[in-house]
């Protein structure tokens, strides 16, 4: 199955600095996970999940073997970098302002006593699209009282990457 | 532990994490705020480097005393 | 980020000690105590007064060895097995000294938030709970500030002084690398208390090292 890997900018895995075998003129090399997917296994987005995940370079990742579907990822034991999505190298400061402006919306539509959750949006933008996704997908929790806002915002969030990046949505 | 967890959550649960010991869930929550938040990612390895410095502890050598004791009981009991 | 192999599973060598031991091999003895008394004492230190007394009992621990080697069947590590001896030889002793209860076998006392709670957002902040200022990334600094002499002493400083129990899980986890179901086998303990105690420890030693380095 087709899904997808938020990266670092050299190739590694975020959480435990993997040195994934890069697309190079064709698929990366499988690699396999260890036999126990909820323990280790190899993580991977579904379009809904990007979102959650934001992080340098993004790649569209072929999962084979078994397959757990948890709410925010997907873990499979066998794996391999189709090709990098190029595509997110171009859009990921436009998704950051999106955020960013979404936050700032979303504050300014909201009761007084939460104004000042508008001062940490400006300069959070050089922390990247992870840290804004999540404070637009959080303010607007605060403002719903609601955690199902938390995540209708990253469904937004997920609307917006998968036309601008060109994902089936 | 609904959608996310905060920084002060994250400090308090950073052992469990290196132990590979969190609940799946927790853990998926633990990335994903690490994922996004450098103060955090700091902290985590602030605290690797700290399991790193304690591990750098080089034990002293026995006091030859004691040492001599052990030898000694170990002879005695070496004979019966 | 990778995650640090940091325990040392049990040497290879345990089983050919052993072996050597029962053979009475004084040399196999010795590798075995220069392995292990510290850590020995660092444990024994957890259930009594003095130096003095944890040296006793470790020495009536290695004698307490000898003599169940013959009982030994390899259930566990032989180090967890040697540590376990120490800690009920430890207990008894400090029970004698009328510490009424072993520490370690306490459920660990109240609450010990791992960072000043001042250091994040309050309640009525935007994002409470988060970070007011990031801590300091101490991978800009050169490598010999974690690891040179200084920092080394401090470590060794923040360690001794711990609370008993607390001392006792790092020394076994962090310093002689012993896993998580070792020390739990070994002390006697829950897996939870086990974290609680290691979590509390490096988090004084975490918070002592920024101290330092921080300035």
């Amino acid at each position: 199955m087709i899904a997808y890997k938020f990266l670092r900018a050299d190739g590694s895995s975020v959480f435990t600095g993997f040195g994934w075998p890069l697309p190079a003129g064709g698929p990366g090399a499988w690699v396999e996970a260890p036999a126990d997917p909820c323990r280790s296994g190899i993580h991977a987005c579904r379009v809904a999940d990007l979102p959650y995940w934001a992080g340098r370079a993004l790649y569209e990742i072929e999962l084979d073997g078994e397959l757990v579907e948890q709410p925010t990822k997907l873990i499979g034991t066998r794996g391999r970098l189709v090709r990098r999505i190029a595509s997110w190298d171009e859009q990921r400061d436009a998704y950051t302002r999106m955020c960013a402006d979404r936050a700032h919306e979303l504050v300014a539509a909201a009761p007084p006593e939460l104004s000042h959750w508008d001062a940490v949006v400006e300069p959070s933008i050089v922390e990247g699209p992870a840290l804004l996704g999540f404070v637009a997908a959080r303010i607007a929790e605060e403002i719903a009282a609601s955690p199902a806002a938390y995540h209708a915002e990253r469904e937004r969030q997920a609307a917006w990457l998968a036309e601008r990046l060109g994902l089936p949505a | 532990m609904g959608e996310h967890i905060t920084c002060q959550e994250v400090v308090e649960l950073v052992t469990e994490y290196l132990d590979r010991a969190l609940p799946s869930d927790e853990a998926t929550l633990f990335e994903q705020h690490i994922n996004f938040c450098d103060g955090c990612i700091v902290y985590v390895e602030q605290m690797r480097s700290t399991v790193a410095a304690v591990g750098h502890v080089r034990e002293e050598d026995v006091p030859p005393e004691a040492k001599e004791r052990l030898m000694a009981a170990f002879r005695e009991w070496r004979r019966t | 980020m990778a995650h640090p192999r940091l325990e040392t599973p049990p040497a290879a060598d345990e089983a050919e000690l052993l072996a050597r031991l029962r053979d009475g091999d004084e040399r196999a003895f010795e590798a075995l105590v220069d392995r292990h008394y510290n850590t020995m004492l660092a444990v024994a230190r957890g259930y009594v007064k003095s130096r003095a007394v944890a040296e006793e009992v470790v020495q009536e621990a290695w004698v307490g060895v000898l003599k169940g080697l013959d009982r030994f069947e390899g259930r566990s590590s032989l180090r967890t097995w040697i540590i376990r001896i120490v800690a009920n030889i430890a207990q008894t002793r400090g029970a004698r000294e009328a510490r009424s209860v072993p520490l370690s076998s306490l459920a660990p006392e109240g609450d010990e938030a791992a960072v000043d709670p001042d250091r994040f957002r309050g309640r009525d902040d935007a994002f409470p709970g988060h970070w007011q200022q990031y801590p300091s990334d101490w991978e800009a600094l050169p490598e010999q500030a974690l690891l040179g002499r200084e920092t080394l002493a401090l470590v060794i400083e923040v360690v001794a002084g711990l609370p008993a129990a607390q001392q006792q899980v790092i020394t076994l986890r962090d310093i002689s690398g012993f896993t998580a179901e070792e020390v739990c086998a070994a002390l006697g303990i829950s897996g939870g208390n086990q974290r609680v105690l290691l979590h509390r420890a490096r988090s004084r030693v975490r918070s002592a090292l920024e101290e330092h380095l921080d300035g």
